[in-house]
């Protein structure tokens, strides 16, 4: 608008100017034609010259504005909120800095404001972030000490420990190898370190072959990823050898063997005590036997009359004699054969058996007892029964001592019977009678040593009570089971027989003999054969 | 008649007791005894025997030596060696009884298992086997 006004005037004070001219040159050249072409042309001219004037003018102001108005975006851009473009003009377009100023003037405000905020906040957030990792730094240096407290325990627990404890990378080479191994091998933790075990320390067995390396405990373990275990004499750098129990374990990390641990355990001592026990038993026996032989013998020649005819007085105190020596025999035998059973030192020497065969055999031996009480035997076995690899000898003997406790705890004229069955892969062994039975109270007990019922004690006073407890030995050391079920001797028939269960598998009632009275006792064998044991001894050598 | 003279064996046990009861027991089945209670002893006879005996009764635990000694110095001699050996010990384990009867024992047998009498026949046997051997 005052631009315009501007404008006018300027056309206005060029028309006044041109007009004088006019007349200037009318008086001048008295001529109206020529001062009115006059006229014309300095209209024109001016005219033309009063617009060049006015873009000049506009053009200038405009551009002079938004170049300023540009700057001033520029450098509030860059961050100079004190940039002014300052009131050039009142009119539109000269507003517009006035506007420009006040807004940045307005933004510089909230702009600080909000810059106040934000640094506030920031400033927390970095509190914050130097907090944590103060608190890193903490939690690092402390499972750095931490790390370092369970390296030094566990250097210490190597170091302490009495076996032996090597480690090897996936080759066999050794990485760790602690001070007990430094001892029993006779080699320095600094040179085993990087050898490989095998060719550091060999290994022989028992009759003094050298052990290949493919034969060896680590080896498998590496190989099998399997735990091994085994005995053999490492031998030791210089000349010495020591006998060692071997535990070789695979160390496994996501499927895969990074390595293996070694454990080996001097058992030089031990070999030692376990060769003074077999020395010893060996000892007693012979000392104990002698005497009782030398008893068994005289009685036997003092009854058959070798020393003259024996009245009928004479004759029954020699017989209890030899009767008591008889026993004190038997319990001799009893305890060599548990002590054998129990040191883990019997040789359980599996062989194709016929069982019906082996039966018959026991059945022989103990009618002897049970004719004399007129007993009846009754065997029943399973028609189609492979011969079973067992230790024919063991099996015998807990054959005879169930048998020979039917006969001795059934009164005269009862019935035994002999049941063998073939259950999934297990072979039941029931041996039943019509006997005395066991009592409630002493069912947990009978298969303990020395256990003698409290009802036949009284009624048969032969017996040494560790009949079942070798055949509960023996059975176990086979890979089987014994339990038993029984009505209790002092309990009227109508009572349910009471079950007594060892080793969780449950007597079938189908089992159980028609008469519920007496006792049937069970033990179960696998089909598939019993494993062998190497050991010293046998029963009743 | 098979033989004139009585069978005779030699019987070698330390318990002086045993030595008896089984001397006497022999004699009364008809069987000539000659007890020793030492092993060194027993050998030292052999050697000087002018008639060996047609069977040998050892214990296995001497106290002056065990079986195996005393089949080894038997052995020197090679005419005692003929001689049917039958161990009756108080001990017989696995190991003794193998390396026994490998020496060249007849039978091992153990002592508190068998009465005399049963004894007898088993001698008497090993005995009647050797003679139609020799």
């Amino acid at each position: 608008m005052k631009t315009k006004y501007k404008l006018l005037a300027v056309a206005g004070f060029s028309a006044l100017t041109i007009a004088l001219l006019s007349i200037f040159l009318y008086l001048s050249f008295q001529s109206f034609n020529l001062a009115i072409e006059y006229f014309m042309v300095g209209l024109i001219v001016t005219f033309v010259l009063n617009a060049v004037a006015a873009i000049l003018l506009l053009s200038n102001s405009t551009s002079g504005q938004i170049a300023r108005l540009h700057e001033g975006t520029k450098a509030i851009a860059q961050g100079n909120l004190d940039y002014k473009v300052g009131i050039q003009t009142r009119d539109d377009l000269g507003q517009l800095p006035g506007y420009f100023d006040e807004r940045t003037e307005k933004l510089k405000a909230s702009y600080f404001e909000d810059l106040e905020e934000k640094v506030s906040e920031k400033n927390k957030a970095l509190m914050q972030r130097i907090e944590e990792l103060d608190s890193e730094q903490q939690k690092n240096k402390e499972a750095e000490e931490k790390t370092l407290i369970e390296k030094t325990k566990d250097e210490a627990t190597l170091t302490s420990i009495g076996e032996g404890v090597v480690v090897t990378d996936p080759q066999g080479k050794i990485l760790v190898f602690n001070h007990a191994a430094e001892q029993m091998t006779n080699w320095i933790a600094s040179e085993a370190v990087g050898r490989f075990w095998f060719e550091t320390v060999p290994a022989m067995d028992e009759k003094g072959y050298l052990i290949s390396r493919e034969d060896r405990d680590m080896y498998k373990a590496l190989t099998t990823g399997k735990k091994v275990f085994s005995q053999s004499i490492y031998l030791q750098k210089g000349s010495g050898k020591i006998t060692v129990a071997i535990t070789a374990t695979p160390i496994v990390l996501k499927d895969q063997i990074i390595g293996a641990v070694q454990v080996f355990r001097d058992i030089s001592h031990e070999k030692e005590v376990d060769r003074m026990k077999t020395e010893f038993i060996s000892l007693a026996s012979h000392q104990l036997r002698t005497p009782l032989s030398a008893v068994k013998w005289f009685c036997e020649m003092l009854l058959n009359g070798d020393a003259g005819e024996l009245n009928p007085e004479q004759k029954e105190y020699a017989k209890n004699v030899s009767d008591s020596n008889e026993r004190m025999i038997s319990l001799v035998n009893s305890l060599l054969n548990i002590s054998r059973i129990e040191s883990g030192r019997i040789i359980v020497d599996p062989k194709p058996t016929n069982i019906n065969k082996l039966i018959s055999e026991v059945i022989t031996e103990i009618k002897v007892k049970s004719n004399a009480k007129k007993q009846q035997i009754i065997v029943s076995v399973h028609s189609d029964l492979p011969l079973i690899n067992i230790d024919p000898q063991l099996i015998r003997e807990v054959y005879v001592n169930l048998l020979t406790n039917a006969s001795k705890y059934t009164p005269p004229g009862g019935e035994i019977s002999v049941f063998i069955s073939k259950k999934g892969d297990e072979l039941i062994s029931q041996v039943s009678d019509n006997g005395y039975g066991i009592p409630k109270k002493d069912c947990d007990k009978i298969f303990q040593k020395f256990y003698r019922g409290e009802n036949i004690i009284k009624i048969e006073t032969e017996g040494n009570g560790l009949g079942l407890y070798l055949a509960k030995a023996i059975v176990e050391s086979s890979g089987g089971k014994i339990w038993f079920s029984s009505s209790s001797g002092s309990q009227p028939k109508a009572d349910a027989p009471l079950e007594h269960v060892l080793g969780g598998e449950s007597t079938e009632e189908k089992d159980l003999p028609a008469e519920r009275e007496g006792t049937s006792f069970y033990f179960s064998l696998p089909i598939s054969g019993v494993q062998a044991k190497k050991g010293e001894v046998t029963l009743n050598s | 008649m098979m033989s004139k003279q009585k069978p005779t064996v030699m019987v070698v046990e330390d318990e002086i007791l045993l030595l008896e009861a089984i001397s006497k027991k022999l004699e009364l089945n008809g069987i000539t005894a000659i007890p020793y209670s030492s092993g060194k002893e027993a050998i030292d006879c052999l050697n000087n025997l002018s008639k060996l005996p047609d069977a040998i009764w050892l214990d296995y635990q001497l106290k002056d030596m065990d079986g195996l000694e005393f089949m080894g110095q038997l052995k020197k001699n090679g005419e005692c060696a003929q001689i049917p050996v039958i161990v009756v010990s108080n001990s017989a384990s696995e190991d003794k009884v193998n390396s026994m009867l490998a020496l060249g024992a007849k039978q091992y047998l153990l002592k508190a298992e068998y009465r005399l009498d049963e004894l007898i026949p088993i001698m008497k046997q090993f005995i009647a086997e050797n003679k139609t051997q020799t």
